[in-house]
């Protein structure tokens, strides 16, 4: 293995152990890297999965980091080419992954701190890493909020852990759908019909979101409002991505590239680039 | 696992591109090792004949025409246009531009009268084509490509960009900068800019680029020294069927 | 670094040694009637006097189609594939060494591109001083009329059969040496070579920057609103011309095909453009750029300051080619950024 010549380009193989559907169109897979090491990333990273002869796509990272595990956590919704072919797999099947890449979550910043984390629609499949990497270091942290925001009741993801954290008194969980259906007994609104049930210490608050890009502009809009400075907030922003070594040039917003400059950004850093949000 | 099946139709056209198939050769026994060819050519209506994927090539120029295309289109899982004439009707529109009966007399010389023909048209006025090969003649390289594809289960790709892509790939003269017309830049590519690299121009046979900016277009094609009827002929003689041709 | 002073019935000589061990590329006149770096063979007439090579270097170092793995399908392993052949780039003008400096800093930096540093290491830069101007370039105006460096010698053309040879590098001496022992050039032919740089500066006068470059950044900062970007884009076909025959762009996709046995496959990447209307498309066809002028501006901010911003000079080398290569005749960086100088001048 280490006589191969390095190039950023060469995924390493690992192997499908778990595949649990979430909904209709999303999967959880659980992967277990074949060099038997941890994957060693950060929340809010993301790995390129290669499947050979279809393409590679780049998916967040859904697990917590994990010092002893080589296991690790995608979950995906069915697409395109390769997230229909991910489908497919079974457990015992080998794929080619590259990364972890990208920035993350500031997590030290946090620390003492209270967080709010809001994800919209598949955005939970991301700060789920941030969300448990937290839980394990609970009396870190001050208070945590959770908003879980989703178009119709049967597109939501994680149910059941979600109702679990809920119950485990943890983490304060707020969820709303945007159409409900006969089911449907929670709230129903935007995601931004949350923010005013949450009473919220602007000076002391984090927020990290992950969303479709419409969220962002009223999501940030509503917590500046509230007081919390722009500093304290941070969006994970999807791109068309490729090389994710920031080379082939089609991530770039504006000047940043968000495969390697994010796609965890602070919005202060973005707030001027007109092709961010 | 069972092989897929795989079946080849023809209409209107010259079966140029299942010739470009057998040029294939050696590397079409490979790919065609991993499938069953159930038919070549004749449908057969009736009975339900099933096949992974249909191969459909030439235009549909007739009214029983459609009815047959209809009937495969209820036969296979995935319908592949092939070819030019299959994937945007391709120069049998050219007829769409003459009067009935010029064109009728043209093709079936005395016996017109006992054929019914209509405007001709491509496969997916008539029914849902899952996939397009184009090319007048296709790639035979790009039809072992997506044939493996549809294997491995992946929707093919082709090209979503003009042929003036893989025309500076290839390192070409711009035939614009030689004082020449070319359909490059509103045709889809795929092809390695094949004639232009040859040089001669772009005809427009892999059919329109998504998006293809027809206005610009005719502004950049009508330069000191072309016709309107140059640009008139040049956009019918493949691109009939679309909105490029008036 | 040492000069030296090279005669024209030498070059044969070298010419025939280099090609023994490198593939060499030199500057000619095509059919059509343009010039291009062409493989060099005996008797090979060589265009000393051309304005610009139509295809840019960019593709002996990034090629337009690359393998970079091979992979197998059922073991998921994957090997790197690396291509360098040792190449001789002779007649490389400034410009097209600054846009080469720029590749160099861009794919090398961060996460180094292999592919890339490996070809690159492999290719001899042989400079030249240009004789004439093409009647598009601009490079005088944005700082690359010449490059300080990413030579291994450069050749000025001093007289009808007599050169000053600039070292860049040891590689480079040594190339030149290999037909015997090397004349330093004398305080006469320098002044030689200092001439003819002045005599090719004074052609390149016929069109340029209304305005200091390094003013471009701050020009675009206040131009992301201007009417210019749609004016301009209505007429863009998407046709990535003007990406593709850039010597400093380099944005590519990656894309794989199997082999005949569904085994093993190779993936390579190929040129790709910010002009293509599915550059910023993702899956669900959310579109990041979807209009025309959000791409044409972009390709003009990425020339003109974001490529500034990281490495302190314009992404644009003033080559020209653009402005040739787009049909429509809006791909033109001198034009945009003169006439948003235009725009903005009440601020000045
Ligand atoms: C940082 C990041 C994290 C992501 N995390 C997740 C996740 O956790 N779960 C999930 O379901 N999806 C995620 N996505 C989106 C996911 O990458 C796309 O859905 C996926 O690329 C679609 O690939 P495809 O081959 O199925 O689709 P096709 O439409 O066939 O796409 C072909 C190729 O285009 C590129 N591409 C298309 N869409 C995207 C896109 N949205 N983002 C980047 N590249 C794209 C890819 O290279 C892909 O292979 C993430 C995207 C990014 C950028
Ligand atoms: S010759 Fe045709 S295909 Fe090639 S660049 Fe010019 S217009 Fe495009
Ligand atoms: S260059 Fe144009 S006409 Fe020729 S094969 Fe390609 S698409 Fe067809
Ligand atoms: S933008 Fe145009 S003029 Fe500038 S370096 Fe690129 S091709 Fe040359
Ligand atoms: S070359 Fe001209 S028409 Fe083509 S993409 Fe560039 S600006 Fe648009
Ligand atoms: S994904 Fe290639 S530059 Fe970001």
């Amino acid at each position: 293995m280490n006589t191969k010549p390095f190039s950023p380009y060469v995924p390493r193989p690992v192997t499908l152990v778990e595949k649990t559907k979430l909904s209709d169109f999303v999967t959880r897979f659980t992967f277990e890297q074949d060099n038997g090491r941890p994957l060693a990333h950060k929340p809010g990273q993301f790995v390129n999965v290669s499947m050979y002869g279809i393409g590679e796509a780049p998916f967040s990272i859904s697990s917590p980091p994990r010092r002893t595990q080589n296991t690790f956590e995608i979950a995906v919704r069915k697409i395109g080419a390769v997230t229909s072919a991910l489908h497919e797999l079974k457990p015992g099947a080998k794929v080619g992954i590259r990364g972890p890449y990208g920035s993350s979550f500031p997590v030290m910043k946090f620390v003492g701190k209270d967080i709010l984390i809001v994800a919209g629609g598949l955005g939970y499949i991301p700060l789920r890493s941030l969300l448990f990497y937290q839980l394990r270091h609970r009396d870190e942290f001050n208070r945590m909020v959770l908003m879980v925001g989703t178009r119709e009741p049967k597109e939501r993801i994680f149910v059941d852990e979600i109702a679990d954290l809920a119950k485990s008194g943890d983490v304060e969980v707020l969820e709303t759908v945007d159409m409900p259906d006969e089911t449907w007994k929670g709230n129903v609104g935007v995601i931004t019909t949350l923010l005013p049930k949450a009473e919220l210490d602007p000076a002391n608050t984090y927020v990290a979101m992950v969303g479709p890009p419409i969220m962002y502009r009223f999501v940030i809009a509503e917590c500046r409002k509230k007081g919390i400075a722009s500093d304290q907030i941070f969006v994970s922003l999807e791109r068309k991505m490729k090389c994710g070594l920031g080379k082939c040039g089609h991530c770039q917003i504006n000047e940043l590239n968000a495969c390697i400059d994010g796609p965890v950004f602070c919005y202060t850093d973005i707030e001027a680039y007109q092709e961010a949000i | 696992m069972a092989k897929p099946k795989i079946a080849f139709f023809d209409f209107a056209g010259c079966e140029g591109d299942q010739l470009q198939i057998a040029n294939l050769e050696e590397r079409l026994l490979d790919i065609l090792g991993h499938v069953e060819v159930v038919s070549f050519r004749e449908v057969a209506t009736g009975h339900s004949d099933d096949y992974d994927v249909a191969f459909v090539e030439g235009s549909i120029t007739r009214p029983e025409d459609e009815i047959r295309l209809k009937e495969i289109r209820k036969n296979a899982k995935v319908l592949v246009a092939l070819g030019a004439c299959a994937a945007i009707g391709g120069i049998n529109c050219l007829k769409n531009f003459l009067a009935e009966n010029v064109y009728r007399e043209e093709v079936y010389g005395g016996q017109a009268r006992w054929f019914s023909t209509y405007a001709a048209r491509p496969l997916k006025s008539v029914v849902k084509v899952d996939a397009e090969i184009p090319g007048c003649p296709i790639d035979p390289t790009e039809f072992a490509r997506i044939t493996k594809e549809l294997l491995l289960g992946r929707s093919p790709w082709i090209p979503d960009f003009p042929v003036c892509v893989e025309c500076k790939q290839a390192g070409n003269v711009c035939r614009y900068e030689m004082g020449r017309m070319c359909l490059g830049i509103i045709t889809r590519a795929g092809c390695k800019a094949a004639c232009v690299s040859q040089g001669a121009h772009c005809w427009g046979c892999r059919g329109l680029v998504p998006g293809a900016n027809l206005d610009a277009a005719r502004i950049v094609m009508d330069r000191p020294g072309t016709s309107r009827k140059a640009i008139q002929d040049l956009l019918r003689f493949f691109l009939g069927d679309t909105g490029a041709a008036l | 670094m040492t000069t030296y002073t090279v005669y024209k019935e030498q070059l044969p000589g070298l010419f025939e040694k280099w090609s023994e061990s490198y593939a060499l590329y030199v500057p000619a006149k095509l059919r059509e009637g343009f010039y291009d770096l062409v493989p060099w063979k005996r008797d090979l007439e060589i265009a000393w006097d051309f304005d610009v090579a139509y295809n840019s270097p960019k593709r002996f170092l990034f090629p337009p189609r690359e393998a970079l793995i091979t992979f197998n399908r059922k073991t998921c392993e994957a090997e790197p594939v690396f291509e360098a052949p040792p190449q001789i780039l002779f007649g490389v003008h400034p410009y097209d060494v600054k846009a080469i400096n720029q590749l160099d800093q861009l794919l090398e930096t961060g996460s180094p591109d292999q592919n890339y540093v490996r070809r690159r290491a492999a290719t001899v830069v042989m400079g030249y001083e240009p004789l004439t101007v093409s009647p598009t370039a601009f490079w005088a105006s944005v700082g690359a009329a010449s490059a300080a460096h990413g030579y291994d010698l450069y050749w000025t053309k001093i007289g009808p059969a007599a050169f000053t040879v600039e070292v860049g590098s040891a590689r480079g001496e040594e190339l030149l040496s290999m037909c015997g022992p090397l004349v330093p050039s004398t305080a006469g032919d320098k002044e030689g070579a200092r001439r003819a740089k002045a005599r090719v500066l004074f052609k390149a006068r016929h069109n340029g920057l209304r305005y200091n470059w390094e003013e471009t950044p701050r020009l675009l900062s206040k131009s992301w609103d201007s009417p210019l970007w749609r004016r301009y884009s209505q007429m863009c076909l998407a046709c990535g011309s003007c990406n593709l025959v850039c010597p400093t762009c380099y944005c590519f996709d990656i894309r794989e095909e199997a082999d005949d046995q569904l085994e093993e496959g190779v993936r390579y990447r190929e040129w790709d453009g910010c002009m293509l209307e599915s550059f910023a498309k993702v899956a669900g066809n959310h579109n990041f750029r979807p209009k025309a002028q959000d791409r044409y501006r972009h390709r003009y901010f990425r020339k003109g300051k974001y490529i500034y911003d990281k490495i302190g000079e314009l992404g644009c080398v003033g080559c020209g080619r653009c402005v040739r290569a787009c049909t429509a005749g809006i791909a033109n960086p001198l034009k945009v950024f003169n006439e948003l100088w235009e725009e903005t001048a009440h601020e000045h």
